[in-house]
């Protein structure tokens, strides 16, 4: 218990590093949002009435203790490019991006998890060395690269879907989660590929120690061996390696959304930070980091659970 | 040297990234065309002796491009890299080898960085400075120094109360002597593989930064943008975009082998 | 255990591959088209604020004038059925169409007219929108047919005026023009995402022409270099602003439709900044631009260069005489450098805006051009935000390539923004014969003199190389073969309602 709330603090803290680091960046960020919202023929009295409304006069400490404690209770701001609040904008994006997101991790954890244990298995067979040397080039394919490749067999050889034929969730589920598999396939595969590659080397470094030789020796059978008391162990480096593929996949998510003009967080990030749309860059990256740190708590915490050795 | 010569993969990698090297380095020095150079009678030339790979939509020769591209992308990764390693070492020593409130406070602010996805901070940092090489090289050696200072510090945990970190303390070495040249030397071999794949990090954040436009600026060839240029060249000219994606594969891989080579040392 | 997880896998896979059998793309449907555009509307809904280009070319479809452009570039009675002018200019009394409505429902009542112009006229208190509304001296009602607009000087291009988007006439009883668009156009407003689409309607009770195709998505387009692929995979159905190079990227589904920009772009030099200052390196950058070459490498040939402010389309002004001053001649550009002290050339940034590719593929030819004169060039992309405030509100740049456009149709349009005190000369070009000349061509009523003055005006800046004017940019219109019909406009501007089904 006391290690879950020394972890917690320790997330606080966290977070109030990041919201402060990130909203200091946005101040000293090059550039005026009055001038950009009012546009080219705004006089300076304009842009000077339009400041104070927006309340960009005040000092700054100010602004992020107001910012932050409405951003705890849900009050995002407006959005100075749309005038339409932050959270309903983010809202709608959300689940695009966590679907994203979800759909590539649990392809990675689906495919990769049973393939290292094949891969371990049977080390010494030739699928596995066909499959090794397979997984080699695949982890030095960038996502967006595959995902050019898969637009083009997929999508403009095979017709097998539209690129660039995005559809909302609101008006057919079915669809849109069809437009994102490929997308989701092209961020998952390098990923896939080192996930197979730490779990088989965890896998096969496990079972070369004493406990394994001491288990063998009493008569359990391999499988029994492994799912027993190998794959626990070998496990832990796994986890800790989901969960910082977590934010790479996120990340990864900004990048492939441009390759297949999906309107999800990535593509309204890169816009309104380079319009200085200051709350709505404000909160998404704010919304991902806390997502991020949030998730590496609960991996700290699994992390205690599988393996209860594990130094605070 | 015979182990290395036996270790397979090292030997394939060294291999594979030697003749990368050798392709960028020329690139710098001589390249078949002026990789900038426009020639309106050439444009979206077709693969010929004259041109290898063909020309783009400029009539500019795309294999004097990819390989001056290549060059840039090296150097980019190359920098980050260094920075990456420099700042980190320091970082991850101090935290390491002190502990205390100011190992908390680093390490809370090295948790800060990585709770972001290395992109979305790389980004924040470019709309702070600006586009362009060698701020690319600045936001992304800035980005990646916590994993490096994260394994130092770890290897600088295990080591700092070991018999012979104490007895060098007890005969006199300076703080700076024990931790730079007593620990360090015994976190080479973690610090190289990570290397190896830092190395492969920058190059696929480099490209895709560059793809996302923020990264080398036109009309410097650099191996992103050139693979984001030519999408539009698909169906007409898929060996533009599958040359360009061909030697990004081999850059990685090539790094990707040494750095298992050198786990298995 | 390890099945389990194969099982999983398996009805995973079953899974998408039903859900991507399942999903319909209905091709062949022709009540419906999905326009791209390269921008999102950035500025608010509220027509009399739109700024940006982009923002009018869509809301074209939306909102109208008491006059509307009309494909041939004169302009039409839209909400007004007729006007009259009295003799002396300074007065206009239009009759409003009966029977127009509002996208809501409600007939467009004389105290709307009122409320919009005065609006945009910043009678309430508010900067006038549009420049030449400033002569607006009084909106009177003489009854509910009947406006009467007043001016405080004669003015005989206020018909142009009153027909651009930024003119619409509003519902007064709309409180949030912001964010809630009614207008009076052919198509109705539903529902915009940002960053993804706007999506229109066509409206039934429209007074003119019904539209022929119901439904309408503009869909943002961020990326260029995806562009192509989107067309030939059919989530795109139209795209109006691509270069040759592109079109020619596209099978024969496509309808290609030839016409241009209607924009001047030119290499704009700061006259403010150093080397710029002194007109013979401005003079000598004219001679070392090889504006074929650009059109040649960039544009696949298609283009028309230009020598001043004025695009072709405007021919009672342009003047193609003034595309000869400055011949592509590298020896007389290292002459004139030599002369104003260059003799071993500079270096320059020219600042572009990366989300219009036609101006950074210039950019990347010219700085090979410069080149051989010893300029050493340099790029700057900038986001188009940044570009409006810093290289056009602020004024902080050292060249920058872009397109203008006239917002009406008139010479003044133009070249209002070379006068020295104009808030749109982000050129700072300066010149007191430029700027008493432009005082004389807006306050006569007499169209050859006005005619004269505008003409003098052009050559002044042609003269003292204001800037580098390269060409008015070809544009290729790429329409799926479903539909047919598309029609230009001199200017900037998307008019779906001209578009139908294919027969």
């Amino acid at each position: 218990m006391k290690y879950v709330i020394k972890k917690f603090i320790t997330m606080l803290i966290t977070v109030f590093f990041v919201s402060f680091f990130v909203f200091i960046a946005f101040q000293i960020i090059p550039g005026d949002p009055a001038t950009a919202m009012l546009g080219t023929e705004a006089t300076p009295d304009e842009v000077a009435a339009l400041r104070v409304k927006l309340g960009l006069d005040r000092p700054i400490l100010v602004r992020y203790g107001e910012w932050l404690i409405a951003f705890f209770f849900g009050d995002m701001g407006k959005s100075y490019s749309y005038g339409i609040s932050v959270k309903e904008m983010i809202g709608n994006k959300i689940p695009i991006t966590v679907t994203l997101t979800l759909m590539s991790f649990l392809m990675i954890v689906c495919v990769s998890i049973p393939l290292g244990i094949y891969l371990a298995e049977h080390k010494n067979s030739p699928i596995t060395r066909f499959i090794d040397g397979l997984n080699r080039v695949i982890m030095a394919v960038p996502a967006f690269f595959t995902g050019i490749m898969l637009t083009f067999i997929f999508g403009l050889v095979f017709r097998l879907f539209t690129p660039g034929g995005y559809v909302s969730y609101e008006r057919n589920l079915p669809d849109f989660l069809y437009y994102l598999l490929y997308p989701a396939i092209a961020i998952a595969l390098p990923k896939i590929a080192m996930t197979v590659k730490l779990l088989k080397s965890a896998l096969l470094n496990e079972a070369e120690l004493d406990y394994v030789r001491t288990a063998f020796s009493r008569g359990n059978t391999t499988r029994q061996v492994i799912y027993k008391h190998i794959l626990k162990n070998a496990l832990i480096p796994v986890i800790t390696f989901l969960g910082m593929t977590l934010s790479d996949i996120v990340a990864g998510s900004i990048i492939i959304e441009q390759v297949f003009s999906i309107p999800g967080i990535g593509r309204l990030l890169i816009t309104s930070i380079s319009n200085r749309d200051y709350p709505v860059a404000l909160s998404i990256i704010s919304m991902v980091a806390f997502i991020v740190i949030f998730i590496n708590f609960l991996v700290d915490l699994l992390y205690k659970y599988i393996d209860p050795r594990t130094e605070g | 040297m015979e182990s290395i010569k036996k270790n397979k993969k090292l030997m394939a990698g060294i291999v594979i990234t030697s003749i990368v090297f050798i392709l960028a380095f020329t690139g710098k020095i001589y390249t078949p065309y002026d990789p900038n150079e426009m020639d309106s009678t050439a444009k979206m030339a077709s693969s010929s002796l004259e041109h290898l790979l063909g020309c783009d939509n400029f009539g500019r020769d795309i294999f004097s491009r990819v390989i001056s591209g290549l060059g840039n992308t090296m150097m980019i990764a190359l920098g980050t890299v260094g920075m990456g390693v420099a700042l980190g070492t320091i970082a991850g020593a101090v935290t390491g080898y002190y502990g205390g409130l100011l190992d908390e406070i680093l390490m809370r602010f090295n948790d800060a960085l990585l709770a972001f996805p290395s992109i979305l901070l790389a980004l924040l940092f470019i709309s702070l400075i600006g586009a362009g090489k060698y701020n690319v090289i600045l936001s992304l050696g800035i980005v990646f120094t916590p994993s490096y200072a994260r394994i130092v510090r770890s290897e600088f945990l295990r080591v700092r109360n070991l018999d012979y970190v104490s007895s060098a303390r007890l005969m006199g070495a300076s703080d700076a002597r024990v931790m730079f040249v007593h620990i360090l030397p015994n976190a080479y071999r973690v610090m190289l593989s990570t290397i190896a794949i830092g190395f492969n990090n920058a190059v696929i954040a480099e490209a895709g930064m560059s793809f996302l436009g923020i990264g080398v600026q036109p009309p410097d060839a650099s191996l992103g943008r050139m693979l984001s240029e030519a999408q539009t060249y698909l169906f007409v000219k898929p060996s533009y975009a599958f040359s360009i994606g061909l030697i990004i594969v081999l850059l990685i891989l090539g790094f990707t082998f040494i750095s298992e080579g050198l786990e298995e040392i | 255990m390890k099945k389990k997880f194969a099982l999983i896998l398996l009805v995973l896979l079953t899974l998408t591959i039903v859900l991507g059998a399942c999903s319909s793309t209905g091709k062949g449907d022709s009540s419906k088209i999905t326009i791209g555009i390269a921008q999102d509307l950035e500025d608010s809904l509220d027509p009399h604020r739109a700024v940006a280009a982009g923002t009018k070319e869509v809301l074209f479809n939306v909102y109208e004038g008491l006059m509307k452009p009309a494909p041939d570039g004169s302009v039409i009675p839209a909400v007004a059925e007729k006007f009259e002018v009295s003799q002396d200019g300074k007065e206009y009394t239009f009759t409003l169409r009966e029977g127009v409505k509002f996208h809501n429902g409600d007939p467009v009542k004389a105290s709307d007219v009122k409320y919009s112009i005065e609006k945009i006229a910043g009678m309430m208190g508010d900067k006038p929108r549009i420049s030449a509304f400033s002569l607006i001296e009084a909106v009177n009602i003489e009854d509910e047919k009947t406006i009467v607009i007043k001016l405080s000087e004669p003015n005989m291009e206020l018909p142009y005026h009153l027909a651009m988007t930024n003119a619409a006439i509003i519902p007064e009883s709309n409180k949030t023009p912001d964010t809630v668009a009614i207008g009076t156009g052919p198509y109705k407003f539903v529902s915009r995402s940002p960053q993804e689409n706007i999506v229109m309607e066509s409206f039934d009770d429209y007074w003119g022409d019904k539209p022929f195709i119901k439904d309408v998505i503009f869909k943002i387009e961020a990326n260029a270099d995806t562009l192509v692929m989107d067309l030939m995979g059919g989530s795109l159905d139209m795209f109006k602003h691509m270069t040759k190079t592109q079109v020619d990227q596209l099978d024969d589904n496509f309808r290609i439709y030839e016409g241009t920009a209607n924009l001047v772009q030119a290499l704009y030099l700061n006259n403010k900044e150093k080397p710029f200052d002194d007109i013979r390196v401005r003079q000598a950058m004219c001679y070392a631009t090889d504006k074929e070459g650009v059109i040649k490498l960039a544009f696949d040939g298609k283009g028309v260069p230009i020598g001043s402010a004025v695009i072709p389309a405007f021919k009672k002004y342009y003047m193609p005489e003034l595309n000869d001053v400055y011949t592509y001649d590298v020896e007389k550009a290292k002459e004139l450098l030599k002369e104003a002290g260059y003799e071993n050339g500079f270096n320059m940034t020219i600042t572009v805006p990366s989300n219009y590719d036609p101006h950074v593929k210039t950019a990347e030819v010219l700085v090979e051009q410069y080149k051989k004169v010893g300029i050493n060039a340099k790029l700057e992309l900038v986001e188009w935000n940044s570009w409006l405030s810093d290289v056009y509100g602020d004024r902080k740049h050292q060249s920058t390539i872009v397109g203008t456009d006239p917002s009406s149709m008139t010479a003044r349009a133009m070249l209002e923004r070379y006068v020295s005190d104009s808030g749109k000369n982000f050129v700072n070009f300066s010149d007191e014969r430029y700027d008493e000349i432009f005082k004389k061509a807006i306050s006569t009523v007499d169209d050859e003199e006005s005619t004269i003055c505008y003409k003098q005006l052009e050559t002044i800046l042609t003269e003292k190389a204001a800037s580098v004017y390269i060409q008015d940019m070809a544009e290729f219109v790429a329409l799926n073969k479903k539909f047919d019909g598309y029609t230009f406009y001199p200017m900037y501007i998307i008019d779906v309602s001209k578009i139908k089904p294919a027969s």
